[in-house]
């Protein structure tokens, strides 16, 4: 069995018997984390970092949501829009704010054609990256993954208790079964002659809204 | 770019690199390069040599415990759901992917960009097998349209100009192309959005296999990674055994490194974390999740202390960037998938030194991509080791350079050991070019030395220096007087020797 032919190889190669567990990871083979700045500092600079990489981001106030997807729904043309169903989302009233607008609301479980035929993907954010500008969104039954990604513009609702200081301690959060995605700005590319083309194959805007702390 | 080639000749390949394509590599490779020193400096100096250690300390730290992580990652893919099956060979992994597909009835595939199975020839395989298999990075899927190899290992296509992509688009998918990158970018994204939703199979390599928890990490800016990994309703990816990692906190490090060396982001756009197949059927995703771990050399590779390190690599083409080799001939001359410094190391172990014995020689050793590494490989060590393991043969591969290759090199180590014999030997090549030489040069020479001359004259041997050194000083002028008696009062008993030979002969 190749199984058993290479793990013996890799053994061979090594000098060692089987059946060994790995040592845990020397110490030196680890850097302490990021330190985080104080909490409107590290928003400051999420920000400024998401704007870097061709995100649109917005501070919204209590009461503001409404009036933001307004004008977004105006600035992107959007007819057609689908939601994560998570009781964040649900409690913020995003698809009965989107219906009101007079957009047709797609359910995110509905086939890949009706979903790649979204103007708009709404998602929230389970974890937020300063250093970076990046967005860590899980997967999951109320999180259906095609939403951040076929649609041609993505909205990210974010809380700031979702920011964390360094990639560390926001996977050790997540880990474990089940998928998710860092995300760090709108899908780009620069195959030809290294001009720098926003929007390939995924979305070809993102829109960071940070909503108020709860 | 998608056979496994049976000889590489880095000479001749050389000769056909087009005049265009240094001028196109350098812009990329500069590019690059500018931006890397940006956000490493925006780190601080010591930050990043801190990070790179500990990039080099995680990886070898996996390498010299890959049997168990590999034992770990099987386990908890397993248990995610997902089917783990091992290749021993190129011919083998093929094999499963073409079973999987057969198994589930698969005609069309999109493909993330992925070196492994560059590297095992798969597109070529699947072609055979009759399923349609799209490469869906726009830099691929260019060069897969027009039918030529990486020229490199980021920005496969960089050495086509958008008239060419523009010529190349209207002519093989029949749409008006203008030579715009844009409208490009958005003819390539109608085209592939369709691909990608119609596609019955999902086929990509990895970054990073995390042991700890059987998780598939994909980074990339276009998306294409994430489309192939979620729409179809079955993903394989195709993985070397190297490209395992112990667990998350790994990542924190790796993923600092990565794409900071690769294209100069701070982060890559996306960054898919995959364990196991879709967790219900209202998430999305895949319904079939399968890892084909791949060794095709590379257990072997491992065998050898110093060139071990290879495995280190996370493929993020700054020693590319850095090589002044490369820069001067780009991707195409390496005769392979992998190109640049890590291709002239890498290739040869994989393929072998009768395949890629020239490659560790296609270098200056000047030591720019050790000072780059991002997991401080020591790519100039492991190109002696490979240049000597060539000509020598060590405990991992006999020699593979043509013996007349391995009589010179005897003799010239010889003669650089012999002081007098190096300086016999200047003053015989002296007199036996006569026949050969045309105004200072030789341009041509016989085989096997033919090599050097089919690309460039060689310099007619001159070896003056020592006799003007000598000439300077009475006593030195004194030694050549006597080195001429001695010299020919040898080639007179010699000819006296060799004429009473042939006398007796002749009596006999």
């Amino acid at each position: 069995m190749s199984r058993d032919t290479i793990l013996a190889d890799v053994r061979t190669a090594l000098g060692r018997a089987a059946g060994a567990a790995p040592p845990p990871v020397p110490a030196a083979a680890r850097v302490p984390p990021r330190q985080p700045g104080d909490p409107a500092a590290e928003l400051a600079l999420l920000l400024a970092e998401i704007k870097k990489v061709a995100g649109k981001t917005q501070v919204l106030q209590e009461g503001e949501l409404a009036a933001a997807l307004a004008g977004l729904v105006q600035a992107e043309e959007i007819k057609k829009a689908t939601c994560w169903q998570t009781p964040e989302l649900q409690a913020l009233g995003v698809e009965r704010l989107l219906a009101d607008l007079g957009v047709e609301i797609v359910s995110p479980y509905a086939d890949k054609e009706a979903l790649a035929a979204c103007d708009l993907g709404v998602t929230g954010v389970d974890a937020a990256l300063p250093e970076t500008g990046t967005l860590l969104l899980r997967g999951g039954a109320d999180r259906p993954r095609p939403v951040s990604l076929l649609p041609r513009v993505h909205l990210a609702l974010l809380r700031p208790e979702a920011l964390r200081a360094d990639l560390g301690p926001a996977f050790a959060e997540v880990k474990g079964p089940g998928y998710f995605v860092c995300v760090t700005g709108p899908s780009r590319t620069a195959d030809i002659e290294l001009t720098v083309t926003i929007g390939v194959h995924g979305p070809q805007a993102l829109y960071v809204w940070v909503l108020p702390a709860r | 770019m998608s056979e496994i080639p049976t000889h590489i000749d880095f000479r001749a390949n050389v000769q056909a690199v087009r005049p265009e394509m240094p001028a196109s590599v350098q812009k990329a490779t500069a590019r690059f390069l500018g931006t890397r020193a940006n956000v490493v400096g925006e780190l601080g100096e010591a930050r990043w040599q801190q990070l790179r250690q500990a990039g080099h300390d995680i990886r070898l730290h996996t390498l010299e415990h890959l049997d168990g992580y590999l034992a770990l990652l099987e386990q908890r893919v397993t248990e995610a759901g997902g089917h783990v099956h091992w290749a021993r060979d190129a011919a083998e992994a093929n094999r499963i992917v073409l079973e999987i597909a057969a198994r589930h009835g698969v005609k069309r595939a999109v493909k993330a960009k992925s070196m492994a199975t560059e590297e095992i020839g798969l597109n070529h395989a699947l072609a055979e097998a009759g399923i349609s298999v799209l490469e869906t990075d726009l830099g691929e899927f260019i060069i897969q349209l027009a039918g030529v190899g990486p020229s490199h290992i980021i920005v496969p296509a960089v050495h086509l100009t958008k008239e060419g992509i523009a010529r190349l688009f209207t002519e093989k998918l029949g749409v008006d192309a203008p030579a715009d990158p844009f409208a490009l970018a958005a003819i390539a994204r109608r085209t592939l959005r369709q691909a990608f939703l119609e596609a019955d199979m999902g086929i990509s390599g990895a970054n990073f296999l995390v042991a700890e928890t059987g998780t598939l990490v994909i980074v990339s800016n276009e998306g294409n990674g994430r489309m192939c990994t979620t729409l179809p309703r079955l993903h394989v990816a195709v993985v070397g055994i190297d490209k395992v990692v112990p667990d998350m906190e790994s990542l924190n490090v790796l993923l600092k490194l990565l794409p900071r060396s690769a294209t100069g982001q701070k982060m890559s756009c996306y960054i898919s974390f995959i364990t196991g197949p879709r967790g219900s059927d209202g998430e999305g995703g895949p319904q079939e999740f399968h890892l084909v771990l791949l060794d095709n050399g590379r257990t072997r590779i491992l065998q050898d202390e110093i060139a071990r390190q290879t495995l280190l690599c996370i493929r993020c083409g700054v020693c590319l960037n850095v090589c002044p080799v490369y820069n001067h001939v780009g991707g195409h001359a390496y005769g392979f998938a992998y190109s640049g410094p890590i291709g002239a190391i890498l290739s040869p172990q994989l393929l072998g030194g009768k395949v890629a014995g020239d490659l560790p020689f296609a270098s200056s050793l000047c030591g720019a991509c050790a000072e780059y590494c991002p997991v401080k490989i020591p790519i100039p060590e492991i190109l002696i080791q490979l240049r000597r393991r060539v000509v020598e043969g060590d405990r991992v591969e006999g020699p593979s350079a043509p013996p007349v290759i391995r009589v010179a090199a005897g003799v010239g180590g010889l003669a650089f050991r012999l002081p007098w014999l190096y300086e016999f030997g200047t003053q015989v090549l002296k007199v036996a070019q006569a026949p050969l030489r045309r105004d200072g040069w030789l341009p041509a020479l016989p085989p096997p030395v033919n090599r050097w001359t089919l690309a460039r004259p060689f310099p007619a041997f001159a070896a003056d220096f020592r006799q003007w050194w000598r000439s300077r000083t009475p006593a030195g002028r004194r030694k050549m007087q006597q080195r001429r008696i001695g010299a020919v009062a040898l080639i007179a008993a010699a000819v006296g020797l060799l004429s009473w030979l042939l006398g007796r002969r002749g009596r006999q």
